[in-house]
Parts: C-alpha cells; sequence; structure tokens
C-alpha cells in the first residue's frame, strides 16, 4: 500500500499516514457530517436573518402598505428619503447619540478597565457593579433613569437645579446619553479588561526594567497591543449606538429630537404602514454602517 | 466510525430539522373540534372597562358553552401601531374596540372591516339599526361610502371638570365656573396664586395632543386639513389661534406646568384625580375613573360645560369607540352576535363604567338618571363634530404633536411652529 503524504496532528505530531483516497473520503464524510449538524443553524439562520434582509431590499423598491400589493416604484422612496427633513432630523438624532454616548462610554470604560486590571481585595465585584447595568434590560434601565431624570427626580435635586430633562429639546438628547453611559459602559469595560488580561506580564516588566514609568508603558506597551480589541470595541460601539430604540421610546417616545433612526424605521412601517419606505431606510442604514465599518477598520490599521 | 453510527450521526440531526421545519410548517389554526368557535377581541386599556368586559364574556361564554373568547387588552400607546399592524397581516382579532379616527382613517379605507350585519341585531337593514341611535352618532365608523362598519361602545362628548374644594380655597365660586378660555386664564392663575396647578392639557401621545388641539380648533373655526383634505389648514389664523390659547394658558400665564405633568396614559387625567390639579378638560369616562380610584377628589368634583371662545356660537367635539369585526375573521357571524349581546347591556356600561351607548331615548333611561351631571353631558351631546381624518393620519398626528412640543414646552411662537407642521402635514397627505 502506497503511503502518499502526511499531515500534523493536533499535537503537531504526524497523523498516521493514510491512502489518499481514503483520506480524501474521510474528509468528505467529516464535512458532510459536520454540516449536517450545522443545518439546523443554518435553516433557521437563512429563514429568520437572511431571507427577512433580501425581503427588505426587495421592498425597498416597492410602495407597500400591508394591505394592498405592492407597486414597483425604482428608487423613489430613496430619492423621497434624501429630501425628507424628519429622516435626516432622525438621522442627525442617532449621530449625535453615537457620538455623545459612545465616545465618552468608551473611553469611560478603558480608564475603568485600567484601574481594575489588579488582584486587589474586591475587584472582582467592582466588576459586577458595572456590568449589572448591562445585564439589566434596556426598557427597566430607562424606567428607573426616567424616575432619576423627572423634574423633581434624583438628579435635579442632586444638582440643586431644576432642568427639564426630559421634556425640552435642549436637554432630552442629553439625558438620554447620560443615562445609555451609565449602561453601556459596563459592557465595553468587561471587553478592554479581557484585552488587558490578555497582553503578557513579562512585556510590562521588561519595560518598568528599562526604565519605563507607568504612563509610557500605558502608552508604548498597553496601548498598542490593545488595539485589536479597541477596533472591535470602537466598531461595537457604533453599531450598537444605531441600533438604539428602548431608551428613546421609554424616555421620550421620540420627541424632543430624539427620534432615532431605529424609531424612524418603526413609525414609518407599522404606525404609517410605508413597508417600503421603511426598509429603504433599512437599506440606507446598512449601507452607512457597512462603509463606517470600513472606514474604521483601514484607519486603525493604518495607524498600527 | 461503523455504518450504524455513521447512520445516526445523519439521520438525527435531520430528524431535528425535520421537526423544526413540520413546527414552523403547522397553521395551529385548527381548534381539533368543529362545533367550538374561538373569538378573539382586543381593546385599550381602561380598568373599569376591563372589568365589565371581562363579566360580561363570562356571562355570554356561559349562556353559550360552545364560545370560547381570548380578551387582550393593549397598552393605550401602543393599542394603534399593534391593531392595525395585526390587522394588515392577518393576524388580528376577531373582534375590534377601536376610536372612530382610526377607523375612518386607516381600517376602513383600507378595507380591514366588515360591513356590519344587522340580522344579528334582530333588524333587517342597516336603516333599521340606524333607526335605534342618536343621528349622526354611527357615522364615526362609517366610509366614504356611507357603508357601516360598527357600532358604538362608548360615545363621547367633551366637558370640563372644576375641582370645587380647590376653588374655594383660591376665594373662586364654585357655581360660577369659567365660560370662556380668557376666565380659565383669569381663575387659573389665582387658583396657582392658591398652591394648586391651575388647568393644563394633558400631554400622552400624539393622539391627545390633536385631540385637544382639534378641540380648540372646533371653537376657533380652524382646521388641520384643507377643505378638500389635499393639504395643511394649520398656518390660516384660525388654526394659530387655538394653538396660541393653548400657549397663552401654559407659558405665558402659566396657569399649570407642563414639564411636570403625568405621562400615565393609563389614567390620563392622574393630575386631575390626584387632587393636583384644578381644572381639566373631561370625558365621560374618566368621572367614573376618578370616582374608583380617587374618591375624595370626586367628592369635590363638578362637571361644567366646556369653555368657549365663544359662548355665544358654542361648538364641542365628539369621539367615540366602536365595535366592529375584522375582515379576515372566519367567525364573523359569531364575531357579530356578541358584539349584540354587549351593546344590549348599555345600561351597564353608563352605569358601571360612566360609557354613554347612544340610543334613542338614553337620557331618558333609569341608568342614566344616576349619572353624575347628566344636564352638563346631555348638552355636550347636542353640539359636537367629529375630528378630522385624513391619509396618513399618524403622521399628521406627529407633526402636530411636534408643533404642540415645539411651542409649549420649548417656547416657540405658535405661528411659527405650526408653519413648520404644515410643510410636513402637506408632505404627508400628498405622498
Amino acid at each position: 500500500m502506497a503511503l502518499t503524504r502526511t499531515a500534523p496532528d493536533r499535537a503537531g505530531g504526524e497523523r498516521a499516514r493514510l491512502p489518499g483516497a481514503g483520506r480524501a473520503g474521510w474528509r468528505r464524510r467529516r464535512d458532510a457530517v459536520g454540516l449536517v449538524f450545522a443545518l439546523p443553524a443554518l435553516v433557521l439562520f437563512a429563514a429568520f436573518a437572511i431571507y427577512p434582509m433580501l425581503r427588505v431590499f426587495q421592498l425597498s423598491l416597492y410602495d407597500y402598505n400591508l394591505t394592498s400589493p405592492p407597486v414597483w416604484v425604482g428608487l423613489d422612496n430613496f430619492r423621497f428619503l434624501f429630501g425628507d427633513e424628519r429622516f435626516l432630523a432622525s438621522l442627525g438624532a442617532s449621530l449625535f447619540y453615537v457620538a455623545v454616548t459612545y465616545g465618552p462610554a468608551v473611553l469611560l470604560a478603558l480608564i475603568l478597565a485600567l484601574g481594575l486590571n489588579t488582584r486587589m481585595h474586591g475587584s472582582a465585584f467592582v466588576r459586577l457593579l458595572y456590568f449589572a447595568p448591562v445585564a439589566t434590560s434596556w426598557v427597566a434601565v430607562s424606567v428607573i433613569w426616567r424616575l432619576v431624570l423627572q423634574p423633581e427626580g434624583l438628579l435635579n435635586q442632586t444638582l440643586n437645579t431644576d432642568i427639564p430633562w426630559l421634556t425640552s429639546s435642549t436637554w432630552a438628547k442629553w439625558a438620554i446619553a447620560i443615562a445609555a453611559i451609565w449602561k453601556e459602559v459596563g459592557f465595553f469595560l468587561i471587553i478592554f479588561l479581557a484585552g488587558l488580561q490578555n497582553i503578557p506580564k513579562d512585556l510590562q516588566e521588561a519595560a518598568a526594567l528599562d526604565g519605563a514609568g507607568s504612563l509610557r508603558r500605558l502608552r508604548y506597551v498597553t496601548l498598542p497591543l490593545l488595539k485589536p480589541i479597541t477596533v472591535v470595541v470602537l466598531v461595537m460601539a457604533v453599531i450598537r449606538g444605531f441600533q438604539s430604540f428602548s431608551p428613546q421610546v421609554v424616555l421620550t417616545g421620540g420627541s424632543f429630537g430624539t427620534e432615532v433612526i431605529n424609531l424612524f424605521v418603526y413609525k414609518t412601517a407599522f404606525a404609517s404602514a410605508r413597508m417600503g419606505r421603511a426598509s429603504a431606510v433599512a437599506v440606507l442604514m446598512f449601507i452607512l454602517l457597512l462603509m463606517v465599518t470600513f472606514v474604521q477598520l483601514r484607519a486603525l490599521r493604518r495607524s498600527a | 466510525m461503523s455504518a450504524r453510527a455513521r447512520a445516526r450521526a445523519v439521520l438525527i440531526p435531520a430528524a431535528a430539522v425535520l421537526a423544526v421545519a413540520a413546527a414552523c410548517g403547522s397553521d395551529g389554526g385548527s381548534t381539533g373540534d368543529g362545533d367550538q368557535i374561538e373569538l378573539t377581541y382586543w381593546t385599550h386599556t381602561h380598568p373599569p372597562m376591563t372589568e365589565l368586559n371581562e363579566q360580561l364574556i363570562a356571562e355570554y361564554e356561559e349562556a353559550n358553552p360552545n364560545v370560547d373568547i381570548t380578551y387582550e387588552t393593549i397598552p393605550n400607546n401602543d393599542f394603534g401601531t399593534k391593531m392595525l399592524t395585526s390587522l394588515s397581516n392577518g393576524s388580528g382579532p376577531d373582534i375590534i374596540n377601536m376610536d372612530d379616527s382610526a377607523l375612518r382613517g386607516e381600517y376602513i379605507p383600507k378595507q380591514l372591516l366588515a360591513p356590519i350585519d344587522p340580522s344579528a341585531f334582530g333588524v333587517e337593514s342597516v336603516e333599521e339599526l340606524e333607526a335605534l341611535y342618536v343621528d349622526g352618532t354611527l357615522d364615526g365608523a362609517k366610509g366614504d361610502d356611507d357603508t357601516l362598519y360598527g357600532v358604538p361602545s362608548e360615545f363621547n362628548a367633551t366637558a370640563f371638570a372644576i375641582n370645587t374644594q380647590h376653588f374655594a380655597d383660591a376665594g373662586l365660586d364654585p357655581a360660577s365656573p369659567p365660560q370662556t378660555w380668557d376666565d380659565v386664564s383669569e381663575y387659573g392663575q389665582q387658583l396657582v396664586a392658591a398652591g394648586h396647578e391651575g388647568f393644563n392639557f394633558v400631554y400622552l401621545h400624539s393622539g391627545w395632543h390633536t385631540q385637544q388641539l382639534q378641540t380648540l380648533l372646533n371653537e376657533t373655526g380652524g382646521s388641520i386639513l384643507n377643505e378638500d383634505g389635499t393639504g395643511s389648514a394649520l398656518t390660516e389664523p384660525e388654526s394659530v389661534e387655538a394653538l396660541q390659547i393653548w400657549y397663552d394658558l401654559i407659558r405665558e400665564d402659566q396657569v399649570g406646568n407642563a414639564d411636570t405633568a403625568s405621562r400615565e396614559a393609563t389614567s390620563p387625567f392622574e393630575d386631575f384625580a390626584s387632587g393636583r390639579r384644578s381644572m381639566t378638560m373631561i370625558y365621560p369616562w374618566a368621572v367614573e375613573q376618578i370616582a374608583q380610584d380617587n374618591p375624595e377628589t370626586f367628592e369635590n368634583l363638578a362637571v361644567v360645560p366646556l369653555p368657549q371662545v365663544d359662548p355665544a356660537n358654542p361648538s364641542g367635539r365628539w369621539y367615540g369607540y366602536y365595535f366592529a369585526v375584522n375582515k379576515a375573521s372566519e367567525q364573523q357571524e359569531e364575531a357579530w352576535r356578541f358584539i349584540e349581546y354587549m351593546t344590549s347591556q348599555h345600561e351597564r356600561w353608563l352605569t358601571d363604567v360612566n360609557f354613554v351607548q347612544p340610543l334613542q331615548g338614553w337620557e331618558q333611561s333609569e341608568a342614566a338618571a344616576n349619572i353624575p351631571f347628566l344636564d352638563v353631558w346631555s348638552q355636550a351631546y347636542q353640539q359636537g363634530t367629529f375630528d378630522e381624518v385624513g391619509p396618513h393620519w399618524s403622521e399628521v398626528q406627529d407633526a402636530i404633536k411636534a408643533a404642540v412640543e415645539r411651542s409649549i414646552f420649548d417656547g416657540q411662537p405658535p405661528a411659527e411652529s405650526l408653519e413648520e407642521a404644515s410643510e410636513s402635514v402637506d408632505q404627508s397627505v400628498s405622498s
């Protein structure tokens, strides 16, 4: 029997020599079995993720009100949106929310992660406290913050102010951002902590032996090695920001300049029954997020 | 791997896929019993109404053992959206209870409802059925071609409530209630000085903002849409005057604080009911809710005619909720029979929850005799009009809500605010 080739096994050694035809057959069988195991998940994914996405792309080219047959309108929905003040305002509200919430949230999470990346007594409990809001539903968090932000609520009492946090176009978007930062910091904190704990200790020790102080070690060792995690965090931050819906619904109902893009889609689709137009917004957002993510990845790769 | 093991590795996941596919493919529509009839019935949330609905359903099921009714209440802020979406995609309830604006603006034009079945009400024609009701009160459930799609579960006129104790606190005479909005301002400022919130509107969702502005528009002669319904009339002087009344009361005269107003949609008159506010616009159903939840306030409650811009030419606002049947229902006959039973209990609706079902002579009924402030309500029912509706009405309501918020909360002058709203309305009704 001719022995044709060898393949390393998982431990790095040599797998038992197999005849070519036999090994190819074994691979085909392995792939088939793997595919069969993956099939239930793939079927569900195709039915509940891929198909609806494709339908959204298709519907964006139609005028469809749920009760009458869809009417082909080509790119009219997109043309309308570019001149629609309400859509542009909701896009602006989303951009504001992403910038004002996730910029500070990510920065704060990084600072806290650096502080908590020690083996000091009780640090696990402190981490748990920061993570608790993440494990709480957005609706519950919003209800809590509605109490905090009401005119006679905790925030005004603490600041000794009389600010209409939730009923003013000046303040409502900031109020939601404050609540969102409180909720989202823990999520990014955990990711940063995981990244920090993967940085080899000997690199820090070598830098210290070379005379680098803590700030120089942070700048030249920690942050560069944390860059892959930072990329992931920034991409996730932008996506999570644009997906926001619940805090705006519960805290303001989308009033006072807080109608973010997802809320606009929801109202357009289900309150106004303009499914085609709502689908066009979803397609635009998909393209926008794809572009933003691409730009983020390129920019961070270039700076690496 | 043995042949048996290989077969197991392939067959078990395949069976799982088939099981999932079979589950996804099940229509779940069969009751498994040909004689058993299942009905679904959705309403908004109003606790006194919910309680009576549950009682009447239990009675109907007892009298008709083959009928099983699933009753669901939907939170008020989501009610319109959930009902419209579910009816549109064919998954809605058999029986709906919906306000006239939604019926005339969305459900009837979109052909989501079944025309009424007069035989279920023991009459031979729609005309005979209409003759049972006070003139004009079924118009809230009619299409442009006069086809009738429902009968009222509650029919409301608008009046004004005052807290007599607060009036006494401020040195005002409850027997001389405000007759004009200028009076409301004057009295309101005195009530504020006495430590109460004088008057305010209700700020819950776009439907409430619109209906309150509509009440003022009816008085000033303004309107939301132009005569042929093709564009906005919100920048007309009479329309601006309506929002100006609201603006002057809250921002200029400061008879109430919009920022601190309750946002509890299940209890829209919470601020008045809790004894914080002294004056409010009110509807018949709210009186019973106050009586049940806040007996102390109810003791000091007086319902008086709605203040007017021109008391010599009074106007009012009507609105109603109607029982109707989903056009896609497979149990339409039974659904109308159930509705007939619900409307046959009109005296209990009046006695238990202050819902007026405007059958001819309802004011002379035994149940009406015990309704507080019947004379005021009777007068209010004489001078009402239904709200305007038009294409894509939810967007129009959103535009009005935004205009009210810009003016009342942010301080933008009403003319400017309505100018912006007008552009949105034009765009909504024309596209």
